[in-house]
């Protein structure tokens, strides 16, 4: 997995080890793990409970360090940034879409996916201009006053995908972007992923443990305990 | 959508705890409101000059001084010009209806004193004009009723006349309002001559002379040096400014500065543990929000100010509404109560609300800004 151009590799991890200690017990996680993800990518990431996606996933969203490592996404080393840093590079370049949507109840759909241009120097009317493109885009239009209390699973998804995608970042981090669907909702959302890396160049990193949602992405990284042991492209 | 208002909606977000809350502060608020207005107000202490002073006798003020002392006082270097009054109380028609009487010489009393009763040369002609006339403050004259014309009589507990009545009646020759709202008017103001000639002792006594330092005289230096003049005479004197002078006369009866401070410093120590705690509670409730939040790339500061917004909504509005509720009822209440809803108040109350919304939404807002994202996750 390392043997990509080195001038088109976006993310980069480099012998990263991580663990956690329990109870006084070390637990090893990853071992000198190697990755490399080209810019525009769909990866999903596959692998039985405990092989590490959830801890890749915080890693590459900046919420958890490694203990030791090189971790680069854009040319912009995470593992040596602080917390500070972390956020302010997560609110500029990282999308995250949550497998429980994680939309705040008392904020309607609008809200919720202006919440990420706040962060940034926009003017208010220009954060409702890209509220308003981002809900079109998710097949969302007309529903910017409705709360999440009252949306479906499909609809929250939705909202969660235009509030990853509203400060425009280049890469979008999905946990379990379908675990909570049914089917026909979960197809949609898929759809609209791939229509993300596809038409808007998007990275994608996705972690899945649905055999049919990862069809939808360029390739699928297999991952059992800590280490990379399969890739396959997409057919 | 702005970030205050993401603040203000997570404090909405559960209104009955919202409300009670802010009903507390409403509370303290408005009793911090009553008590400031009252410490401010009573007496008139706000409105009385630190720079006038009052020359009294040493052994007390319900003694009297000799006439003849105003002539010693008066050549004094650094004196501009110097009153004499005599005190007398009384009631009108029952004995609770407690009234007090200034008697004093129209034109110098205007001289010293005359800008802050808001005395006019015409409100100082009527009451030279006939002997039993009286200027009444604006206070007394709404507590009572009075107008101007009117006749009414004074019974004075203490003073009596030659013929052995202790009815004074008096023709009201109008009413002076004081320089500003917070001004002692709640009294009236007769002619010395009146009440010394027709007294049946104590003739050419006063209770105090008002005396006005010259322009750069210091205030305090004059009065030492006043009291100087009389300490070896058969009436030594002791020289207060009028402010000293209303503070002590209130602190015969207990501190009250301190008990109103002490009062206000439980109500809002309780206040700030109840608040401290259930902001604390609402916090820990969102902690997999918050958690949320950072992971959008809300920072830590963010976070902070966030949480601290929501408390600061919360102070604000309910120490607004204390205060408008505190203000109406110094204005409904008028000036006999003595509350004086001053700009100072005003000031420290948006100060105290500031500072509380702050210390109160501190704690809760630095657990909520220290808390891992993995750790806020868990929390769910």
């Amino acid at each position: 997995m390392t043997d990509r151009p080195a001038e088109a590799t976006y993310i980069r991890f480099r012998n990263v080890k991580k663990g956690y200690r329990i109870g006084g017990e070390a637990i090893p996680i990853f071992e000198n793990l190697d990755l490399e993800i080209p810019r525009g990518d769909f990866v999903a990431v596959m692998g039985p409970s405990g092989s590490g996606k959830s801890t890749l996933l915080n890693m590459l969203a900046g919420v958890e360090s490694p203990d030791a490592g090189e971790i680069s996404i854009g040319g912009a080393r995470l593992d040596l940034m602080g917390e500070g840093a972390r956020s302010a590079w997560r609110a500029h370049n990282m999308g995250i879409v949550f497998q429980f949507y994680n939309l705040l109840p008392m904020l309607n759909a609008a809200e919720n996916v202006e919440l990420p241009l706040l962060l940034k120097p926009v003017s208010a009317r220009e954060r409702r201009i890209r509220v308003d493109k981002v809900l079109d885009l998710v097949g969302l239009a007309g529903r910017e006053r409705q709360y999440p209390g009252l949306m479906s699973g499909g609809q929250q998804q939705r909202v969660g995908i235009a509030r990853a995608i509203a400060a425009d970042p280049d890469l979008l981090l999905c946990d379990e972007p379908t675990g909570d669907l049914d089917r026909k909702s979960a197809d949609e959302v898929l759809a609209m992923l791939r229509l993300l890396n596809r038409e808007l160049g998007k990275t994608i990193v996705m972690v899945t443990h649905d055999p049919q949602a990862a069809r939808h992405a360029r390739r699928t990284l297999h991952l059992d305990k800590g280490r990379f042991v399969e890739e396959r492209e997409a057919a | 959508m702005s970030f205050f208002s993401l603040a203000r909606r997570n404090a909405w977000r559960k209104p009955l705890r919202t409300l009670l809350l802010i009903y507390c502060v409403t509370v303290a608020f408005l009793m911090y409101g009553l008590t400031a207005s009252f410490l401010d107000g009573t007496q008139g202490t706000t409105g009385a000059s630190d720079e006038l002073l009052g020359v009294m006798s040493a052994s007390g003020r319900t003694q009297t001084l000799p006439m003849a002392a105003m002539t010693r006082i008066a050549s004094e270097p650094g004196v501009a010009s110097v009153a004499y009054m005599t005190r007398m109380r009384g009631y009108v028609t029952v004995e609770k209806n407690a009234v007090a009487v200034s008697a004093v010489n129209p034109e110098l009393i205007a001289k010293v004193n005359g800008k802050e009763l808001g005395l006019t040369q015409e409100l100082v002609s009527a009451l030279a004009e006939a002997r039993d006339r009286v200027l009444v403050g604006r206070a007394l004259a709404e507590a009572q009723g009075w107008s101007v014309g009117q006749r009414i009589t004074v019974t004075s507990f203490q003073t009596a006349r030659k013929d052995g009545s202790r009815d004074w009646r008096f023709d009201i020759a109008g009413i002076f309002e004081g320089e500003t709202a917070s001004t002692d008017t709640y009294f009236m103001l007769a002619n010395y001559d009146y009440i010394n000639t027709a007294r049946a002792r104590g003739t050419d006594t006063v209770n105090a002379f008002v005396v006005l330092p010259a322009p750069g005289i210091s205030a305090g230096a004059l009065a030492a040096r006043i009291d100087a003049l009389f300490a070896n005479s058969a009436t030594p004197t002791r020289t207060q400014s009028e402010k000293q002078f209303l503070e002590g006369f209130l602190r015969q009866y207990a501190d009250v500065g301190l008990i109103v401070n002490l009062v206000i410093g439980a109500a809002f120590g309780s206040l700030l543990m109840i608040v401290i705690n259930t902001m604390m509670f609402a916090v820990r409730e969102r902690t997999f929000e918050i958690g949320v939040l950072k992971t959008l790339g809300f920072s830590r500061r963010r976070i902070l100010i966030l949480v601290l917004g929501e408390t600061l909504f919360l102070f604000a509005l309910g120490g607004t509404l204390g205060l408008v509720l505190a203000k109406l009822v110094t204005v409904m209440t008028g000036p006999a109560l003595g509350l004086v809803f001053s700009m100072t108040v005003l000031a420290k109350a948006a100060l105290l609300i500031a500072a509380l919304g702050l210390v109160t939404g501190l704690i809760p807002a630095m657990n909520a800004m220290r808390t891992p994202i993995a750790a806020a996750f868990r929390a769910r």
